[in-house]
C-alpha cells in the first residue's frame, strides 16, 4: 500500500552540507536548505515525471537509466544534466563497443583472450563476467552467429574454460 | 541542530561521498510513481546525482546573487532569485509558500517562549516543576513495570 501522502523529506543538514562543498558558497542562513528542500522535491517531481513518460512510451513499467537520459534531452530545463546522463548507453544502438571508456577496456581484456568481439565469432556461452548488467545482456540475447572460425583458436572449439572467470 | 539520518547506506563520513540518502530517495520516487511502476536500482542512483548536480547548481547561483546584493549569507529570497535565474520559475510559487510557513512557525516558537517569560517564574522554578513532571513520569513508568 503506497503512502502517497509524501511525507518523506529531504535531510535539511545533509543539504547544507552539500551546498557548502563549494568553496564559493560561505554561510547560508537556517532557513534556506528548508527552502532548496522544497525545490528539490519539485525537481525530483519533474525528472520523475518526465523519465516515467519515456517509460511509458517504450511500454515499459520499470524507470531505466536510459529513459532517465531522453527525458533530459528532452527536456530544456535538465540540460544541466547532460554530463551526467552521457555516459548511459542507448541500447537501440545495437552494440556497445567503444559506447564508452570502461566497455572499451573490457573488450580489449577479452580480444586479448579469445580474439572474440562482441556480437561476432563463436559467441561463447553465457558466462559470468564481472562488467555492467547491461553489456551482460547483450551477450545473452546474442544469436548464435553462423560458425565463423576466424576469431577462434583454430581448432573450432568453444573455449568454455579459456575466458576470464572471475567466479 | 541534531539531524538523525537513519537509512541503512553509509555514514556521512568524509566530505567527498556527500550524497543524499538512498532510502529516502527510493521512497520518494516510489510516492511519484503509479503504482504499477518500478524504479531500476540504476536509474535511482543516477536520480541522486542529479538532485546533488541541482543543489550545487542552485547554490552556485544563489550565492552569486548574494554577492551582489553584497551580503554574506544566502537567504532563501536568493534562493528564489536564482531558481527564477535558472529557468526554474514553476518551483517558485511553492517554494514560497513553504518559506512563509516556515517563517510563520518561527515566529510562533518565539511567542511560546514569550508566554514562558511571562508566566512569571523563573528558571529555577521551571526547572523544579520539570523535575516533578519527571519524577511523577518515573513512578508512573516503575508502577506499570511490576
Amino acid at each position: 500500500m503506497k503512502n502517497k501522502n509524501k511525507q518523506t523529506k529531504f535531510p535539511v543538514a545533509r543539504i547544507k552540507r552539500i551546498m557548502q562543498k563549494d568553496e564559493e558558497v560561505g554561510k547560508v542562513a537556517q532557513a534556506t536548505p528548508i527552502v532548496i528542500s522544497k525545490a528539490l522535491e519539485l525537481f525530483l517531481g519533474l525528472i520523475i515525471e518526465e523519465a516515467n513518460k519515456v517509460t511509458a512510451d517504450r511500454g515499459s513499467k520499470k524507470v531505466e537509466a536510459y529513459h532517465l537520459k531522453h527525458a533530459v534531452e528532452n527536456v530544456d530545463m535538465l540540460d544541466f544534466l547532460k554530463e551526467i546522463v552521457e555516459a548511459v548507453p542507448d541500447p537501440s544502438a545495437g552494440g556497445t563497443i567503444d559506447l564508452n571508456a570502461e566497455s572499451t577496456e573490457k573488450e580489449k581484456k577479452r580480444r586479448g583472450k579469445g580474439k572474440r568481439a562482441e556480437g561476432g565469432g563463436p559467441s561463447a556461452p553465457r558466462k559470468r563476467r564481472r562488467k555492467a548488467g547491461k553489456e551482460e545482456e547483450e551477450e545473452e540475447e546474442g544469436p548464435e552467429p553462423e560458425a565463423d572460425n576466424t576469431y577462434d583458436n583454430g581448432n573450432g572449439k568453444q573455449n568454455v574454460d579459456d575466458e576470464e572467470w572471475d567466479g | 541542530m541534531s539531524d538523525h539520518e537513519g537509512h541503512g547506506g553509509a555514514a556521512p563520513g568524509t566530505d567527498d561521498d556527500l550524497s543524499l540518502p538512498k532510502a529516502t530517495v527510493a521512497k520518494m520516487i516510489a510516492e511519484l510513481l503509479p503504482n504499477d511502476v518500478a524504479c531500476a536500482k540504476e536509474t535511482r542512483d543516477l536520480v541522486i546525482e542529479c538532485c546533488v548536480e541541482f543543489i550545487h547548481l542552485i547554490s552556485s547561483e544563489a550565492n552569486e546573487i548574494c554577492e551582489q546584493e553584497s551580503k554574506k549569507t544566502i537567504a532563501p529570497e536568493h534562493i528564489i532569485a536564482a531558481l527564477k535565474r535558472l529557468g526554474f520559475e514553476t518551483f517558485t510559487e511553492e517554494v514560497e509558500d513553504v518559506l512563509k510557513d516556515h517563517k510563520q512557525q518561527v515566529k510562533e516558537r518565539e511567542k511560546k517562549v514569550g508566554k514562558l517569560e511571562a508566566s512569571g517564574l523563573t528558571e529555577e522554578e521551571l526547572l523544579r516543576q520539570q523535575e516533578e513532571l519527571f519524577a511523577a513520569s518515573r513512578a508512573k513508568f516503575q508502577s506499570t513495570q511490576q
